[in-house]
């Protein structure tokens, strides 16, 4: 639920300054009685604005991923509520990630996807290399109908070198009970296609046959939320979503050592492969706590799906407002998932394979803390806002102890990835 | 492999005291701290889009207050 100042039904103007004394509470009470007489004439002028929002995050991971990204989203806002939204972003990704190969105790000496051939020191875990462009389009419009219903319809398309996305999505909400409730529903659809640069291996082989083409890969979504004004202070709101992901769900480009039982030597790879489908089901509840002056956000995720994976997730962030357009927001994020059910670190060379086995790390058991802050400030006099905010993710993988024989057993299969990001952004209506 | 069994059942115990809570009746007149744009769910859609993608490129999870957005090929 958004009760938005522009909005017919918000009965306040909503500065973000607290009503302290009785003289600002007097002052705060003439501008909201003033607003509500304006209202209805406000409604009826047409009037429309633009707001213009640029951000551009950097994410670096230690020794590994980079990603720069500038945004750019340009909003038309149209004085019956209307609004039409273009969002273009560019992704440029460079650096390395686990193959999902075991270290040796010795040289490694490794095929690329592209067929290149690469050595890896001993002990040290194989990365592949790598190099993208990301450019994506989110089209969206949303339109109320009367003062309690609200549709929003959107539009994807992203394209990479590997990869493609097109999507749709269409959203309701309608407000009940003096807008105190609000129920939305929606739905998305994405046809992607997956064409791996050097073709798709064949699942649990060595890698050197590949089938030419794309591969599909479908995904539907339903979501469905309530929020609820608890009190003058406080809005909670739970929302469900399921998402079925049927087609080419593997990674084309991870591999599973198959390693010596008795001394744990990687003795060759073979090529990751997953189930063609997954459904994943999501619980969120939110809440938004308005404290004397500042605003707690604290949000609970609890998440699972058809690969046995589980993971709960704690998010809660504290804004404090220094002076107009001035905030700062720490936020602590704390993650942690279980594995999947075909997750492993390596295969045995006296055992058959599985069907499905995977060693990305991603799919393993894991934690994942975030520490960081939002400043939100203005430059002179113009009514914009900039942020920055600054983040350290911290990420540590559990492989099962056990799991690990002969010279794996020396070797931290999982270790913590440190991550720091930074996005800047700047926002402003005209 | 396991269905997300009892799931829809979670969903609902979740949903019960956001719907059954708040007794008290908060009149449109009251409403003046939650017509703050900060009060909002999603008070910057952008930076939570930004941070849907980092997190989906680093774990297996996703979903949350959307649906919309597009796949990547980072996972």
């Amino acid at each position: 639920m958004q009760l938005d100042a522009a909005e017919p039904e918000a009965t306040g103007p909503g500065p973000a300054q607290p009503a302290s004394s009785p003289s600002a509470l007097r002052e705060r009470l003439s501008t909201a009685a003033l607003a509500l007489l304006l209202v209805p004439a406000a409604a009826g002028a047409e009037t429309a604005t633009n707001q213009i929002d640029f951000s551009t995050l950097y994410y670096g991971e230690q020794d590994r991923t980079q990603v720069f990204e500038p945004i750019v989203r340009a909003t038309r806002l149209f004085g019956d509520g209307q609004a039409i939204s273009a969002q273009l972003g560019l992704d440029v990704i460079t650096g390395s990630s686990p193959s999902g190969a075991l270290p040796s105790g010795t040289v490694q000496t490794m095929t690329t996807p592209s067929g290149r051939l690469v050595t890896v020191p001993a002990g040290q875990i194989p990365l592949t290399k790598f190099e993208d462009h990301r450019a994506g389009l989110d089209v969206d419009w949303r339109k109320p109908w009367g003062s309690l219903v609200t549709t929003t319809v959107g539009g994807h398309a992203s394209r990479e070198k590997d990869y493609q996305s097109l999507g749709v999505n269409a959203k309701v909400s309608a407000d009940f009970d003096q807008h105190l409730f609000t129920v939305s529903a929606g739905g998305a659809f994405n046809d992607d296609s997956v064409f791996p640069v050097g073709g798709t291996p064949i699942g649990l082989s060595d890698g050197s046959e590949v089938t030419k083409g794309s591969n599909s890969k479908r995904v539907k979504s339903v979501l469905f939320g309530i929020s609820h004004v608890m009190t003058r202070r406080w809005i909670v709101s739970v929302d469900g979503t399921r998402t079925y992901e049927n087609g080419y769900l593997t990674e084309p480009y991870k591999v599973i050592s198959v390693v010596s039982p008795f001394n744990g030597l990687p003795v060759y790879t073979l090529t990751d492969n997953r189930p063609s489908s997954r459904t994943r089901s999501s619980a969120l509840l939110s809440s938004v706590y308005h404290l004397a002056n500042d605003i707690l956000c604290t949000s609970y995720r609890y998440y699972t799906d058809t690969w046995d994976v589980r993971s709960n997730t704690f998010d809660v962030k504290y804004r404090h407002d220094l002076a107009e357009g001035w905030y700062l927001e720490p936020h602590v994020r704390y993650y942690r998932q279980t594995a999947a059910s075909f997750y492993t670190i390596g295969l045995s060379t006296i055992l058959r394979p599985p069907e499905y086995a995977t060693a990305d790390y991603r799919l393993g058991r894991l934690t994942t803390l975030t520490l960081g802050a939002n400043l939100g400030f203005r430059i002179g006099d113009r009514p914009s806002q900039w942020t920055l905010r600054a983040e350290y993710i911290r990420q540590k993988g559990d492989t099962a102890g056990g799991d690990q024989n002969g010279v794996q057993s020396h070797f931290d299969l999982t270790p913590t990835i440190n991550t720091f990001t930074a996005v800047l952004g700047y926002s402003f209506n005209f | 492999m396991r269905r997300p069994a009892g799931f829809l059942r979670l969903v609902l115990v979740l949903a019960l005291p956001v719907v059954a809570g708040g007794c008290a009746t908060v009149h449109p007149w009251d409403r003046d701290l939650l017509a703050e744009k900060r009060m909002s769910l999603n008070p910057s859609p952008m930076l939570h889009a930004i941070d849907e993608h980092i997190y989906f490129s680093k774990e297996a999870s996703m979903g949350g207050q959307d649906v919309s957005g597009g796949g990547c090929g980072c996972n």
